[in-house]
Parts: C-alpha cells; sequence; structure tokens
C-alpha cells in the first residue's frame, strides 16, 4: 500500500486523505478507522509537534486543611518533646487534646476581645458626640 | 497476527461492512466521497456512554497523577489541580475523551477491526491479556521488537494484516521513554487510543485519554470498559448479519 511513513508531518488523517485526493490510494481501499475519524474526529489533532496548551496548575486546598495543619505542628512539637520514646498511638491523643484546648482558648479570647472592643467604641461614640436626640429638629 | 492461538470465528463468518469486499452491499452502491450510514450519524450508536459514571472513575483511581516535577506541560489543560505535590486529574475531562475512545472502539469492532491491546510492565500484564482473549481480540505486553509494525511482511514472512486499532493501556516502557510501537501506528497510519499519565506525551495518540496508568485497579477498569465496549461492536455486528440474512 502507498503510505506516508513520515510520523511528524501532519497527522495519519491529513496523510491518508491526501494518497486519497491525490489518487495514489483507492476511496475503497481506505484505512477502517477513515471514516470514523470523519465522523468522530478527535478533540485535538494528533500532530506530532502540537504545543502545548499552558494552563497554569492551581493548588487545591480544602477548609478543613487548617485544622490538619495545626494538628500537625502539635504532633511535631510533642514528637520533638518525648525525643521518641512515646509511640505514635499516645502522640496522636495528646495533639488531638492539644488542639481541642488551643481553639477552646482562643474561643474565648476572641469573645473578650470582642466585647471589650464594643465597650470601648460605645464609649468613644458617647464622647466624641454629644447630641441630644431630643433636640435633633430643633435648630 | 501476534498470537498462534485461534481467533474468534465471527471474523470469517460475517462480512466487512462497508469496504472493499463486502457482501452487505452491492459494488453498484458503492459512492465514492463521505458516506454517512446510520451508525456514524448517531452520536452514540452502541449505548457506551452508560457503561461507566465519574464516581465510577474515582473508585477505580483514574485521577491520580504522579508528582509534580515529571509533568509533561502537553497533559496540563487534562488537569484538575495539584494537591500537596501530587496532580489531580479533571475527571470530567476524562470521562469525555474516554467515552469518545469507547465509541471508537465499539465501532471499529462492528466493521470487524484487528484491535491490539499494548501494556507495558508485568504487574499488569496478565490482566490485560486475559480482557483480550476474553473480548476475541490480541495483546501485546512484552518487549516491542522493532520493526513488528514496519518491517511486518519480511518478519512474520507472509502478506500480513496490521491491527486496526492500538489501545494502549499505558504509553511509557519500562525504561520511562515512549513505547515504539506508537510511533509505529503513526508511521503505518494506525489509529490509537492510548491512557496518558502526567509524565506522558499525548501527541501522536490519536484519541488520548487522560487517567492513572500504574494502579492495578485503574488498569482492570480500562480492560473492563473496553471489552464490554468491543463485545457491544460485536455484538450488534451479529444481529444486523443475522437480519440480513433472514
Amino acid at each position: 500500500m502507498a503510505n506516508s511513513r513520515l510520523e511528524k508531518i501532519g497527522t495519519i488523517y491529513t496523510r491518508t486523505k491526501g494518497l486519497i485526493d491525490s489518487g495514489a490510494l483507492k476511496w475503497i481501499d481506505r484505512p477502517l478507522w477513515y471514516d470514523l475519524y470523519e465522523a468522530f474526529p478527535p478533540k485535538e489533532e494528533p500532530r506530532f509537534d502540537r504545543e502545548a496548551f499552558k494552563k497554569p496548575i492551581r493548588n487545591i486546598f480544602y477548609e478543613d486543611d487548617k485544622i490538619r495543619a495545626l494538628f500537625h505542628r502539635n504532633n511535631k512539637r510533642l514528637e520533638s518533646q518525648y525525643q521518641g520514646e512515646a509511640n505514635a498511638e499516645k502522640l496522636y491523643k495528646e495533639a488531638i487534646e492539644m488542639m481541642s484546648k488551643e481553639r477552646a482558648t482562643r474561643k474565648e479570647d476572641d469573645f473578650i476581645s470582642l466585647s471589650t472592643e464594643f465597650k470601648e467604641a460605645q464609649n468613644k461614640d458617647s464622647k466624641v458626640t454629644k447630641v441630644s436626640l431630643k433636640n435633633i429638629f430643633e435648630s | 497476527m501476534m498470537a498462534s492461538r485461534p481467533i474468534l470465528h465471527l471474523r470469517y463468518i460475517l462480512p466487512r461492512i462497508n469496504l472493499k469486499y463486502s457482501t452487505a452491499i452491492q459494488p453498484s452502491e458503492v459512492i465514492e466521497g463521505k458516506q454517512e450510514t446510520a451508525d456514524l450519524k448517531h452520536p452514540d450508536y452502541f449505548n457506551v456512554r452508560n457503561l461507566f459514571t465519574v464516581n465510577d472513575l474515582f473508585e477505580a483511581r483514574v485521577h491520580y497523577g504522579h508528582k509534580i516535577g515529571s509533568l509533561d506541560e502537553r497533559m496540563s489543560q487534562y488537569i484538575y489541580g495539584n494537591r500537596l505535590g501530587h496532580l489531580i486529574f479533571d475527571l470530567d475531562i476524562t470521562a469525555e475523551y474516554l467515552r469518545q475512545a469507547l465509541n471508537i472502539t465499539a465501532h471499529t469492532a462492528y466493521r470487524d477491526g484487528v484491535i491490539l491491546f499494548f501494556l507495558r510492565g508485568a504487574q499488569n500484564a496478565h490482566i490485560v491479556e486475559k480482557a483480550a482473549l476474553e473480548c476475541g481480540e490480541f495483546a501485546h505486553t512484552r518487549f516491542w521488537r522493532g520493526g513488528i509494525f514496519t518491517n511486518a511482511n519480511k518478519q512474520f514472512g507472509e502478506a500480513t494484516r496490521l491491527p486496526d486499532l492500538c489501545i494502549f493501556f499505558n504509553t511509557l516502557n519500562n525504561v520511562l521513554i515512549q513505547h515504539t510501537a506508537i510511533r509505529d501506528a503513526a508511521k503505518m497510519a494506525i489509529a490509537t487510543i492510548g491512557v496518558v499519565d502526567t509524565n506522558c506525551n499525548p501527541n501522536l495518540i490519536t484519541y488520548p485519554v487522560p487517567g492513572n496508568d500504574d494502579s492495578p485497579v485503574a488498569i482492570q477498569f480500562y480492560c473492563k470498559v473496553f471489552k464490554s465496549a468491543i463485545l457491544l461492536g460485536k455484538e450488534k455486528r451479529k444481529e444486523h448479519h443475522n437480519r440480513n440474512k433472514q
């Protein structure tokens, strides 16, 4: 069968089509995939020299990765504390305990700081603007 | 052409459809140029769309790629993202490409094409050989001697019919360079389907399928779907042949 073996030029379809169009290959002798290729062409042309479609690769992170990071930090700290004497199960339990403690204390802190800030803001407001509501429409 | 075992007899019983030696079409009916038959007009004639779901892909661990350092830039369009240094495939894209590949496989089986499975690597070779046996097609999972395609007539000492479709379950050989059969198939104008991992080059493959090519579970999954696509095509062929007989 007449054929071009230069796989780096064009695609299998363009090479075969060229042979058929020029009459070197009879249409009835076409390869079996030829009709399929025409009916269902591939999404990208299978060319040897097709340029890469450069899509930036994004990182995949989830919300709960923060918890994981906290857990592993505690785990590391405990490991250095025990210096390889504690077994994995013990480290795991203690790291979870530490994490839950940390989270509990932080919540309280947040609550306290929020309430104090709110009070301070209220005080400021009353100091700076001395507007009596009664006289608001009289002026 | 590869194996010495007897091939499925269907191939000799049934006529070739729409090609030179077809008995289904009278010579006067053959019209030169584009010929649209009912099966080619239909977007999914063999219903291969229902062979798997995206969840099946996920459970077969098709989404796992290699580490980011080994990425081939030409694969970046199929990738969902980088999870702590490992690349993850976008399974929606994979499903789309796999469905097209399955459709082509079923059509090739329907038209009595010879289909050849490829895989390098001893771990999964047996799965692929078994799948090929079960659907009456061929497998080549051993060292690729150069010239099997390009010098076939000399090597086999006879005029040899080459396969009509090559399906690669991995496209790298065991020293991690591209399988020579991909280049040779392109040389001999043979259509190819290939599962391409993140460290592979999809350019020369006619119908690439982005996905994991290392896990046995993933290879089992690919074998299962491609086998069922081939059997669907052959079943339809048998059905139409019986109808023509009556």
